[in-house]
């Protein structure tokens, strides 16, 4: 009997662990580890974060999924790897720090035959002095919609202001928090989600709406944006981010690194090298994200951890981190396999894997501050990585180390994203996105790297639908009900 | 080499242009090209798709001086104006567009160092913007409401420059509405028949009534359905209509179907 362990159980990892199990029966052991009791559909924190959803709405209980599935849930942060075992014994093995079932604080040793690092991100609020409260959690002076308790925290703090501006002028600031944030899309979601809620409790006179951003230009969305098809017209995703900023009386700043938070005051610098100050009453800021700091140490018990991890602690894989200059990115760098090169039996999948470079173009500002987004991993991406790096160590499992690796590279796959605007059944609007390949392929499509006829998107109150079909479809394959393995990532 | 220039409505210019990476062969090249045919042409400014070039770099002439801008964005903008402008895309049709007139830049040069500038100039502030917005699939005309970019490209058809692009835009009246038209006349009889038991009407009369909504049950389904495809029929014959757009027409079927589903049951429950 060979034992999988899973690291995290978000889309990634819960999408990995859940198919392998399927794939590899009562034969074989798969473990998951993950400091969660719940399961979070993310895209839908937006809504809680408005008050449209509640956090139970979003969540749901992983231990009687896993139980039902036959997977052997531990509900703990694994702490480190221990790929070559130690002294005494070969065999691999992390250690976890229970946070749950009872036993939180406890720690243990779990060997492994192969394992799946799916940990996601940490939310590396103290990137940004005051994002942040110095111990690597959200600081007092801003929100975030990053978890469903976050959101639930946005929505507490986001009603207080809408109660204030029935009598008095209140300043709104959303967007991101550092210049090397990702999820742009999600603070994109929000303000347009305050906005659309501001209208219907008849405050939005009395709120100013204002964006700040890492992007170069609004629209990039982290990918260097795309076509819309906006009222039958074709336009680009920079002249439709404009209008609908334009048309909802939302100013904004773009190519902003936020380097600074206090009450009620951000500080920033933008790519021409000016500073500023944007004062706020209400801010949501997405925090960069980093790894989760999970350390290695060899046979021996030495740190080995910038052996297995970039020094963002992200996971290395089969990427080229040879850190070539812009000019000569190609689609090759990205991963295929997840797998990593020292240790075979070891992949990441979803968050965890380390990046090669951006995606969209880097950017420094005039005083030599990167400014710019990072790589975009949204859930159908990391989903079908986490989908496909099962595969593998199934077949590795059952049909030995020569077994083919299944491959899923981002330079080859499009996603799909839905970002709301808005929340109503007939009022609602969305942004229904779609990029192919998610990373640019500048060989095979000279110019912007991608397939213009596969990239666009559509904004209106289908998109809205879809988005509302899409929390109850994933929630229902997440739960593992009839049909699960039938919905595609 | 003078390359030649885009004239609308070629719509090989509504493209994202990609990044300059190659600040050697690719920039150098299309340098030349933009330089040669501002010359060639008599122009004030290029940008690199106008000749056929899907890359982020434009050039401006200014007192007989070429500046070049390669991956440009403008970070900040302020006083904002109403600015008529003309292109050579558009045959110099003057249009006019809302523009700012102070703008921050931030581009890179021939090295691929990145600079930044400050214009504050209305003019030279109004040219950057149109040239940028080549750059990111944007013409004059999209930058236009609705009713103005009518009335701009019936002012270039009248100029003799346009083909006749009637059959591009939508019809006044379209084919597809008597799908929709017939189905709701189905629906609203449906709904009516909900509410006959409150009449004293004779069991025939009420059994005749289930059967109509028997029939009209699957007729609004299918007709739903042949609604969808005579839209994406219109929607590939023309190009420029809003009421063609997927999700429009998935909306006017879902609302139908949900319709149809809700009073089928109310007739099977009442009725039946």
């Amino acid at each position: 009997m060979a034992r999988l362990i899973v690291m995290g159980g978000g889309v990634s990892g819960h999408t990995a662990a859940t198919f392998a199990k399927k794939w590899l029966g009562s034969e074989h052991e798969v473990v998951v580890v993950t400091p969660n009791s719940q399961w979070n559909w993310i895209p839908s924190n937006i809504w809680v974060g408005v008050g449209q959803m509640t956090k139970e709405d979003v969540v749901f209980p992983l231990a009687p999924v896993y139980e039902k599935a036959g997977i052997d849930y531990r509900q703990a942060k694994a702490v480190s790897i221990h790929p070559e075992g130690k002294a005494d014994s070969d065999k691999p093995y992390i250690t976890i720090e229970y946070t749950g079932q009872g036993k939180a604080g406890q720690t243990e040793e779990i060997t492994y035959d192969y394992l799946i690092n799916a940990t996601g991100p940490k939310l590396n609020f103290d990137a940004t002095p005051g994002l942040g409260d110095g111990n690597g959690q959200l600081g007092e002076h801003t929100v975030s919609v990053c978890t469903a308790d976050h959101a639930m925290h946005a929505n507490l703090e986001l009603k207080q202001i809408f109660e204030k501006a029935k009598t008095q002028k209140q300043k709104i600031l959303v967007g991101t928090g550092h210049g090397m944030c990702t999820c742009q899309g999600a603070a994109f979601e929000y303000i347009f989600n305050i906005e659309h809620e501001a209208k219907k409790a008849g405050v939005r006179d009395n709120l100013e709406i204002k964006w700040i951003s890492n992007e170069s230009f609004l629209g990039d969305f982290g990918m260097g944006g795309l076509h819309m098809k906006v009222g039958g017209y074709v336009v680009s995703s920079k002249l439709f981010a404009e209008s609908l900023f334009a048309e909802r009386d939302v100013p904004w700043l773009i190519g902003a690194h936020v380097n600074k938070v206090e009450a009620g005051k951000v500080h920033y610098e933008l790519l021409d090298g000016t500073t500023g100050e944007e004062e706020f009453d209400f801010a949501m800021l997405i925090p960069p994200f980093a790894g989760v700091g999970l350390k290695a140490y060899d046979k021996a018990g030495e740190d080995i951890t910038g052996k297995l991890f970039a020094p963002n602690g992200f996971m290395k894989v089969d990427a080229d981190y040879s850190g070539k200059p812009y000019e000569e990115w190609k689609a090759s760098d990205w991963p295929r396999t997840y797998q990593n090169p020292d240790y075979k039996n070891i992949f990441a999948a979803g968050i965890a894997f380390a990046p090669p470079h951006l995606i969209s173009k880097p950017m420094t500002s005039v005083n030599g501050t990167p400014i710019n987004p990072t790589p975009p991993r949204t859930g159908m991406p990391a989903g079908i990585i986490g989908k496909a790096v099962a595969h593998s160590v199934c077949d590795l499992i059952k049909e030995g180390e020569n077994a083919h690796l299944h491959e899923a590279s981002m330079a080859e796959m499009g996603a799909a994203c839905v970002a709301s605007a808005g929340k109503g059944v007939f009022d609602g609007t969305a942004a229904a996105m779609t990029v192919y390949p998610v990373v640019p392929d500048f060989e095979k499509y000279p110019g912007t790297g991608r397939d213009t006829d596969y990239t666009f998107g559509e904004i209106g109150l289908a998109g809205h639908w879809i988005k509302h079909i899409l929390h109850h479809m994933f929630i229902y394959k997440a739960k593992l009900n009839p049909g699960w393995t039938l919905i595609p990532e | 080499m003078v390359q030649p220039l885009k004239r609308y409505p070629d719509e090989s210019i509504n493209v994202n242009a990609g990044p300059i990476r190659d600040f050697h062969e690719t920039y150098q090249q299309i340098l030349t090209d933009l330089i040669d045919t501002i010359e060639a042409e008599g122009l004030e400014a290029l940008s690199a798709i106008q000749i056929g070039y899907a890359y982020q770099l434009m050039v401006i002439k200014e007192n007989n001086t070429y500046h070049a801008y390669a991956n440009p964005r403008i970070i900040t903008q302020s006083d904002p104006f109403d600015s008529t402008e003309s292109s050579s895309y558009f045959f110099d049709q003057p249009i006019t567009v809302k523009r700012y007139g102070k703008l921050s830049i931030v581009y890179d040069d021939a090295e691929g160092k990145m600079q930044t500038i400050k214009i504050d100039e209305r003019d030279k502030a109004a040219t950057f913007q149109r040239k940028l917005d080549y750059l990111f699939n944007t013409t004059l005309l999209d930058r236009l409401l609705p009713h103005q970019r009518e009335q701009a490209i019936k002012a270039l058809a009248g100029k003799g420059h346009m083909p006749d692009l009637s059959d591009a835009f939508c019809p006044t009246e379209s084919k597809k509405e008597y799908f929709v038209s017939v189905a709701d006349k189905l629906l609203f009889f449906m709904f009516i028949s909900l509410f006959l038991p409150l009449f004293n009407l004779s069991k025939e009369t009420l059994s005749g009534w289930y059967t109509y909504d028997k029939f009209a049950f699957p007729t609004v389904i299918i007709l739903m359905i042949g609604f969808f495809f005579y839209a994406q029929y219109e929607a590939k014959k023309y190009k420029q209509c809003s009421s063609c757009q997927i999700g429009n027409n998935i909306g006017v079927i879902i609302k139908r179907g949900i319709a149809a589903i809700a009073f089928a049951a109310g007739a099977y429950f009442i009725l039946g």
